[in-house]
């Protein structure tokens, strides 16, 4: 029972994602599961269970590196694990230019090149949350942010 | 127009007052044990077979666990136990730890820019110093 219990709580919990907690990314130990409760009406059994888990949550202001995913001309999108951030073009230095003629498109200034697959370091603007995703946007237009080497 | 009525435990704060600049975390998050990508990484590779097994790889375990690897720093767990023994004894907040874990900074200007929650906790030298210590691990690492 507790193997099954065990297993559902996998199946159910890991990789939600709530404004609250962030994306659940993996439980990581069971630390008490209650006696489990008949529902009236229903036949199926309730089971409290204590467990501890890693969960990835972003915040306004943290500093996360990630990997471009696409370049338009109204900004790029980039990837930290499951989350997705755009910075737009406002948020990235006055000397990158949008280049569509590259092949991929990208944003280039005389030394850096962003695009696909370029890994950023990107600072969280900000965040919004509805039920089960996160949509972030994120700026690369102060020190120490942008294309990492 | 009616009133919310607030029930059970603490309400989660609204999203727009939480700051990591401020290190305001919300409830839920401002005791929260903190991990680098490191040990995220070593967690995640742990289930990674039993996962696989049970055919219950779920989209945002594989996409962070592909993160991790990819920018996970330091690459045994000797390496990981050191470098949380330099952050140990520091007056640094869990984040702060993880951040300066994660982003490897080359020096405290760069460090306090990104964490600036850490402002005054710590000496720039001393915060060089740690820096510079955290370089080494990674640079001589197995």
């Amino acid at each position: 029972m507790r193997e099954f219990v065990t297993k559902r709580l996998y199946q159910d919990v890991e990789g939600t994602c709530t404004g609250r907690y962030g994306y659940i990314v993996a439980v990581v130990a069971i630390m008490d599961i209650k006696m489990g409760k008949i529902i009236p009406g229903l036949g199926s059994a309730e089971f409290e269970v204590q467990y501890s888990a890693i969960l990835f949550k972003p915040f306004r202001n943290e500093v996360m590196d990630a990997v471009v995913n696409t370049v338009n001309k109204i900004g790029f999108f980039a990837s930290a694990g499951p989350l997705n951030i755009f910075v737009s073009h406002s948020l990235i230095p006055a000397d990158m230019e949008f280049d569509p003629h590259t092949n991929p498109p990208s944003f280039h200034s005389e030394d850096i090149k962003i695009e696909k697959g370029t890994l950023v370091r990107v600072k969280i603007s900000g965040t919004r949350i509805d039920a089960t995703e996160i949509y972030a946007i994120g700026t690369i237009k102060e020190d120490y942010l942008g294309v990492i080497e | 127009m009616r009133m919310p009525k607030n029930r059970g435990p603490a309400r989660p704060q609204a999203e727009e007052t939480l700051d990591a600049a401020r290190l305001e975390l919300g409830d839920d998050f401002q005791e929260a044990e903190c991990l680098l990508i490191s040990e995220v990484r070593v967690l995640l590779e742990a289930q990674y077979d039993a996962k696989k097994e049970d055919k219950n790889l779920k989209e945002v375990y594989t996409k962070t666990l592909e993160y991790v690897q990819k920018f996970s720093r330091y690459t045994n767990r000797d390496t990981i136990k050191e470098v949380r023994a330099l952050l140990k004894p520091t007056e640094l907040e869990a984040f702060e730890c993880a951040q300066l874990g994660n982003l490897c900074c080359s020096e405290w200007e760069e460090a306090k820019s990104l964490v600036p929650s850490i402002g005054s906790k710590i000496s720039d030298d001393d915060l060089d110093s740690l820096l510079k210590q955290m370089d080494s691990l990674k640079k001589y690492q197995g």
